[in-house]
Formats: structure tokens, C-alpha cells, sequence
């Protein structure tokens, strides 16, 4: 065995502390070199000993602890699609939910298309009957397909009618902030503002589908 | 001692139940602030020793055990469970901070520079332990780390292996390399007063 087999040997024993086997010990007796590594080693190890004790006390502060959760709960979260397996990180999933949007209010609008030819004659004859449909400029801020006098106008973001879904036509006094707040706008082809008689398609929810102007009050 | 193995098993069942790194780290990708905060408290405290020992400024390792779990949680993480565990991959980005702050010029020294938290402090600014932090710090790299790991950490020959992404045998070979230069350099410090005091 040479000595820097040795020493390869004392300091894993350095290190871990041990007794020295016996012809280790009868060898450092006669090798300066190797008795004065081990005698190094031996310091070294009682020196990290005693850094470790004192490191080992030491916990984080709480206030950095804290300021990293809050940093946690105020940052935005990934959007997960389980079926599909993928995450998407924020600024993707906000293109991804405006795509959605994109794609879901035009089947909406083409939906209640549909709507308007299942039930615009029934409520354009109710309509008739009140003897309302006056000349009215109405401007829809999503479908500019719908404007007209004596048709309804869909209420964009609504969602869609179920199948069979049995509607009623409300008819009711409005303010035009109140139609501007469910995304339809309407200016008086005279110029003139200020509450106005609408009709309104309700779904079964209780969530107005579509808007006719049918007279304004004043 | 008749109950000890009962409450030996208890621990055992209590410790297989806890989630590992990776598990905690999917969890806080999906939102889970609890499995943040059990990941931190599982892992800070050794990435702030390391940091400390590494650059040897309380301020330092303060500021790199902090931006290792800012840069956990941000959105540009690329953990990758493929290539290796999340322990070595946030040692990993200490290790590169800590490379980042050594190349902008000489850290602080700590007696210059009064930290709030005394334990760290006098840890360095211990008179018998300043020399070998410097002498630590004065040395390359490779030596440094499998020290800070293996011995002032006590981690394993195979878990430092794990950590720095290199064989078992390296990391010994490095750590004998690395006793035998920090002992030459300590006797060289130690020699001028040794005189002195005969």
C-alpha cells in the first residue's frame, strides 16, 4: 500500500470520524507526510463540524417567506386543459380564451339568426298588434347585419337558446344605458334620447337573447 | 424502548406519505400555494447555507435562495424531471447566480456589511471559521461545491453525485483534491502565527 493510498484512506476516516485501523496507525508512527495530512484533516473535520452546528440553527425569515407566497398568489396562473394535456402559460391563454370568444359568439350570432327566423314573426306580430314598430335607427355594436326597423336585435355574449328553449317577449320601458350595458346601442333616427319601449326576448333563464326598439317615450 | 419500533413505523408511514420535490413542484405549476410553501420550507434552508458558503456574504446567499424560488415560480422555468431531479436542477440555478454575482467583482465582506440574521453572521464573522470561509471561497469551483455538499452539508458521495451531475468517483476524487489544497492553504495562514506565538 503506498502513501497516497493511505491518504485516501485517512481522510474518509478524518471525515467520518472513525478510529484508524492498526497498521495505519504504525505507518503515521514513521511517515512524517502522511502523520502531518492526518493531523490537517483532523482540524478540517472539527472545523466544518463546527460550522454545520451553527449553520444548522439558521431557519429563513419569515418576511421573505411571506413576501415569496404572496409574489405566489398574486402572479397569474397557468390555464390547464386536462383532456387535452397541455399547460399554457397566461399571455397564451388569454389569446386562447379570446379565440374561444371569437368562436363562440359567432355561432351564437349565427344561432340567433336562427332564433330571430323561429320566433321575430311571432313577436313582430305581437309587435303589429301593440301597434308599435316605429321608424327607429338602431345600432348593434356586434352585429350590424341586424340593424333594422321592425327586427330584433341578438344581444351579444348571451349564450345561446337550448334546443326547444321557449322564449317570452317582454315588453318593457328602457333606458339606452341600460341596452348599452347589455351591448346594444340605439340612437332615436330624430336625434332625440331618453327612454324607449323595447321588446325583449327572455330565455328560460331569465337572460335577455334579443332587443327590438319598438318606440321611444320622449 | 417497548414502544419504540411502534412509533420507529409511525414516522416511516408518516415519511413515505409526504409528496416528493417533483409531485409539490406540479402541484405549484397548477396553483397550489400549500405545495409552494412545502417545497420552500423543505428546500430553502440548505439552498441559503449553500449560497452562504459558496459566496461567503449573508446578503448574497439572502438574495440568491430568494431569486431560486422567484425563478421556481416564474413563468420561465424550464424543470425538466427527465434530466434530473428538482433538488439538482435549484442547486443548479443557485450555483449559476452565485456565478453571476462572483464575475460582477469580490463580494462583500460580512463584518462590512451587519445582517439581520446574527446565526448567519457570526457564522462567517467567527474568527476561527473566517479563514477556512475564505480560503473555501478563494478555491475553484469544482473543488468548492463537493466540500459545501459533502462535508459542511454531509450529503452523500451519491446524492452529490446526483446534484453536480457527475460520477461518484469524481466527486471523491474532488474532495480529497479539494481537503488536501484547503489543509496546504490553512497551514500556509496558520504558519505565520505559529511562528509568531513561539
Amino acid at each position: 500500500m503506498t502513501c497516497p493510498e493511505r491518504i485516501a484512506e485517512l481522510v474518509e476516516c478524518a471525515r467520518r470520524e472513525e478510529n484508524l485501523r492498526e497498521s495505519l496507525r504504525m505507518h503515521l508512527a514513521g511517515c512524517t507526510g502522511c502523520t502531518e495530512r492526518w493531523e490537517a484533516e483532523l482540524q478540517l473535520t472539527a472545523q466544518f463540524r463546527k460550522i454545520r452546528l451553527q449553520a444548522a440553527e439558521w431557519r429563513p425569515p419569515e418576511a421573505l417567506r411571506e413576501s415569496l407566497l404572496d409574489r405566489f398568489a398574486r402572479q397569474p396562473r397557468p390555464v390547464r386543459f386536462p383532456s387535452w394535456g397541455v399547460a399554457i402559460s397566461g399571455r397564451s391563454a388569454a389569446w386562447a380564451l379570446a379565440a374561444a370568444a371569437a368562436l363562440f359568439l359567432s355561432i351564437f350570432l349565427s344561432h340567433a339568426a336562427g332564433v330571430r327566423t323561429r320566433h321575430a314573426r311571432a313577436v313582430a306580430a305581437e309587435a303589429r298588434v301593440a301597434g308599435l314598430g316605429q321608424p327607429y335607427r338602431y345600432e348593434s355594436s356586434t352585429d350590424a347585419s341586424a340593424l333594422s326597423s321592425d327586427d330584433f336585435i341578438a344581444v351579444p355574449y348571451a349564450p345561446p337558446l337550448a334546443q326547444g328553449e321557449i322564449v317570452r317577449v317582454v315588453h318593457t320601458e328602457l333606458e339606452p344605458e341600460a341596452l348599452a350595458s347589455i351591448g346594444v346601442a340605439a340612437v332615436l333616427a330624430g336625434g332625440l334620447h331618453g327612454d324607449m319601449s323595447a321588446d325583449v326576448v327572455v330565455g328560460e333563464d331569465g337572460i335577455p337573447r334579443a332587443v327590438r326598439i319598438t318606440e321611444g317615450a320622449q | 424502548m417497548g414502544n419504540f419500533p411502534a412509533a420507529g413505523n409511525q414516522w416511516r408511514v408518516i415519511a413515505l406519505m409526504q409528496p416528493g420535490d417533483e409531485e409539490l413542484y406540479r402541484l405549484m405549476r397548477n396553483g397550489n400555494q400549500d405545495a409552494f410553501a412545502q417545497l420552500y420550507e423543505r428546500r430553502e434552508p440548505a439552498l441559503h447555507r449553500y449560497a452562504l458558503h459558496v459566496s461567503g456574504s449573508p446578503a448574497v446567499a439572502e438574495e440568491v435562495a430568494h431569486e431560486v424560488f422567484l425563478q421556481l415560480m416564474g413563468p420561465s422555468c424550464r424543470f425538466d424531471g427527465a434530466k434530473g431531479s428538482l433538488e439538482s436542477f435549484l442547486y443548479g440555478i443557485a450555483r449559476n447566480l452565485i456565478r453571476v454575482v462572483r464575475r460582477q467583482g469580490p463580494v462583500a465582506e460580512v463584518v462590512d456589511q451587519p445582517c439581520e440574521h446574527d446565526i448567519l453572521g457570526d457564522l462567517i464573522g467567527n474568527e476561527t471559521t473566517a479563514a477556512l470561509h475564505r480560503t473555501l471561497r478563494d478555491l475553484p469551483e469544482r473543488y468548492r461545491d463537493v466540500i459545501v455538499l459533502c462535508d459542511l452539508e454531509e450529503r452523500s458521495y451519491e446524492d452529490v453525485a446526483l446534484l453536480i451531475g457527475r460520477p461518484v468517483g469524481t466527486v471523491r476524487s474532488r474532495l480529497h483534491r479539494a481537503r488536501a489544497l484547503l489543509a496546504a492553504k490553512l497551514k500556509r495562514l496558520n504558519a505565520p502565527s505559529e511562528v509568531f506565538s513561539r
